[in-house]
C-alpha cells in the first residue's frame, strides 16, 4: 500500500496507545481548545495535513505567508496555527520545552509539545494569505480573532474521537481511504469538494470531472472513481445542515445517478478560510493526502464576495512548480440549464448562451425555502425528499442551520473517557 | 441584466395569482419552475441586504436576491397581488 502523501512524505499517524496515554498525560498543564483547533488536531494526527506533524512554528508561518512554502520547502498556502492568549501563558507558566494536554469536550484529547512560543503580525498574515486586510473577509476575521501568541510544536492524539451517526459512515483517515480505493480497484480518483446539498449542476460537474480524469484508461473495468469530500467545520446560519449535505450526496449513488462502483462519499474536518486560489491549493494538498489523483475545481472555488476572480483558483495551478503537487487539477466551467437543448449542459459546449438559465446552490436553497419542489432535471426528487427527512431528524424542522441547530445539534464526534 | 427578487410559485401562490387574474405574470424557468421576478434597483438591493441579513445577492449566476425569509417573500407576493404590479419595492420598503 502506498502511504506517500504531500511533499513526498509518508503519512504518519501520531496517535499514542491508550494505556501509554493514560500515564503520559499525568501532571501535564491543561489547555482547553475550541472546535477549530480540535478539528485541526485530528487532521494533523491522522495525516490529513501531511507533512505537518504539529502546529506551525514561526519559520513555517513566515514561509507560508511570503513564499507559500513551509520552512522545509514543501508547498503550503495557509497557516495552521495554535493561538493562545498572553494571560493563559502567564497564568499557566507555559514555556518552550513544556508539554501541554489539550482538552476538548472536557476530555483529554492530545499532547502539544511547546517547541516555540511566538508572535506574528496578524494584519500581515491576513494580507499575505487572503490578499486583503478587510475584516469582512471571513478568513481575515478569523485571523484577527486569533489570540496574541502562537505555539508551534508537534501534536500527538491521546484519545481518538468517535464519530457520531450519520458521520461515522463517512469518516475515513487517509490510510483507511487508500485501503478503500485499493479494494475498489480505483487507479484514478477525482475529488469533488463540497459544502452543499447537490443539485444537478453539481452532479454533472462530477460526471464531467470523472470523464476528464478517466481519459485514456480502458473502459471494460471501473478503474476511476469520484470521491465526494464534504467539508465539515464551523457552520453559519442559513447553511445547509451537515447531515443533509453528506446524506444527500450519498443518496445520488444509492438512487442510481452514479453507479455503486464509481462513487463514494466522505468527510474532511476543516473550517473554511475562503482563501480562493490559496484555499484551492490547500484543498489539493488535503486530497493528495487522501490518496486522490485528480481534483475538480469549478467557478469561484472557495471564494467569497468579489475578493477573487472566478477563475483565480484555476490559474494559481499554472504558477506551481512542477513536482510540487502530486495531484492534477481538473478545471471546469459551470453547467447551466438550456431550454433549447432541453437539458442541463456544459457552458463550455452549449451555443445558446443568450437563452441559458444559470442556477446556483443559493438559488436552489431559495426555491426550497419558498416551499417549492424543483423539477427533477434541476434537483433530484430523492435528494429533495431526503433534505426534508434530514430537516425533521437533525435540523429541528429546518434543512438550514438555525440558532437552535447551532446550540443543540449533536457533535460530529465525541471524545470518550480516557481511563 | 437587472436585479430581481425571485418569488418561486408554489401551488398556494399560483392559486392566488390565478384568482387575481395574474397567472400570466409567472414565467417558466429551469425546466418547469414558475417564478415571478420582482425588479429591484441597486439602492433597494443595498437596503434589503441591510434590513434582512440572511438574504444574499447572487451576483455571479442569477443577479437575484435570494434567501429572503419566507414570510418576507409572502408579504412581497401579497403586495404584488394587491397592486396588480411588479413595481412595488419602493412602497414595500417604506415600512423598513
Amino acid at each position: 500500500m502506498n502511504y506517500i502523501g504531500h511533499g513526498g512524505k509518508e503519512i504518519v499517524e501520531r496517535i499514542m496507545p491508550r494505556e501509554q496515554a493514560v500515564e503520559a498525560i499525568k501532571g501535564l498543564t491543561e489547555v482547553t481548545i475550541r472546535g477549530q483547533i480540535a478539528r485541526e488536531v485530528i487532521d494533523i494526527a491522522y495525516g490529513f495535513f501531511t507533512p505537518l506533524e504539529g502546529f506551525m512554528t514561526r519559520a513555517d508561518v513566515e514561509g507560508v505567508c511570503n513564499e507559500m512554502k513551509l520552512a522545509n520547502g514543501v508547498l503550503w498556502p495557509i497557516p495552521i496555527v495554535f493561538d493562545i492568549s498572553d494571560e493563559e501563558i502567564k497564568e499557566k507558566n507555559i514555556k518552550e520545552g513544556d508539554k501541554l494536554l489539550l482538552k476538548y469536550q472536557d476530555k483529554p484529547m492530545a499532547i502539544l509539545e511547546v517547541e516555540e512560543i511566538f508572535t506574528y503580525d496578524k494584519k500581515e498574515m491576513a494580507k499575505k494569505v487572503y490578499g486583503t486586510d478587510e475584516e469582512k473577509h471571513p478568513g481575515v476575521a478569523r485571523t484577527y480573532n486569533y489570540k496574541d501568541k502562537f505555539i508551534g510544536g508537534k501534536v500527538t492524539l491521546v484519545n481518538e474521537p468517535v464519530m457520531n451517526p450519520p458521520f461515522d459512515q463517512f469518516f475515513f483517515t487517509p490510510k483507511q481511504l487508500r485501503q478503500k480505493f485499493a479494494e475498489k480497484g480505483w487507479q484514478r480518483i477525482v475529488a469533488h469538494q463540497t459544502r452543499n446539498v447537490p443539485h444537478t449542476g453539481h452532479e454533472w460537474l462530477m460526471k464531467g470531472a470523472w470523464l476528464s480524469a478517466h481519459g485514456e484508461l480502458p473502459v471494460e473495468k471501473t478503474v476511476t472513481g469520484i470521491l465526494v469530500n464534504a467539508i465539515i467545520g464551523e457552520k453559519r446560519k442559513g447553511d445547509y445542515i451537515d447531515e443533509a449535505i453528506v446524506l444527500c450526496h450519498d443518496v445520488l449513488r444509492k438512487a442510481g445517478y452514479f453507479r455503486e462502483d464509481v462513487h463514494m462519499t466522505s468527510i474532511a474536518l476543516w473550517d473554511m478560510r475562503y482563501a480562493g486560489p490559496k484555499e484551492a491549493v490547500f484543498h489539493a494538498i488535503l486530497r493528495t493526502n487522501l490518496g486522490l489523483t485528480h481534483h475538480m475545481f469549478g467557478r469561484d472555488h472557495a471564494g467569497v464576495g468579489t475578493y477573487y476572480d472566478p477563475y483565480d483558483a484555476h490559474r494559481i495551478f499554472d504558477r506551481i512548480p512542477e513536482g510540487a503537487l502530486n495531484i492534477k487539477p481538473v478545471r471546469v466551467l459551470e453547467w447551466w440549464y438550456c431550454p433549447v437543448c432541453g437539458e442541463v449542459t456544459y457552458s463550455g459546449l452549449c451555443g445558446h448562451k443568450d437563452k441559458a438559465q444559470g442556477f446556483s446552490g443559493t438559488l436552489i436553497r431559495s426555491i426550497i425555502q419558498d416551499g417549492v419542489k424543483p423539477p427533477r432535471l434541476i434537483f433530484r426528487p430523492e435528494v429533495f425528499d431526503l433534505i426534508m427527512e434530514c430537516a425533521e431528524k437533525y435540523g429541528f424542522g429546518s434543512p438550514f442551520v438555525t440558532d437552535r441547530y447551532l446550540k443543540e445539534r449533536q457533535d460530529i464526534f465525541t471524545l470518550p473517557d480516557l481511563k | 441584466m437587472s436585479i430581481t427578487i425571485n418569488i418561486w410559485i408554489n401551488e398556494e401562490r399560483y392559486e392566488k395569482l390565478q384568482k387575481a387574474g395574474l397567472a400570466n405574470m409567472a414565467q417558466e424557468v429551469l425546466a418547469g419552475l414558475k417564478v415571478i421576478k420582482v425588479p429591484v434597483t441597486e439602492e433597494q438591493k443595498d437596503k434589503i441586504l441591510k434590513v434582512f441579513p440572511t438574504a444574499k445577492y447572487d451576483s455571479a449566476t442569477t443577479k437575484s436576491i435570494e434567501l429572503l425569509p419566507r414570510e418576507v417573500k409572502d408579504k412581497i407576493f401579497d403586495m404584488v397581488i394587491e397592486k396588480q404590479s411588479l413595481e412595488i419595492m419602493d412602497e414595500f420598503l417604506k415600512s423598513y
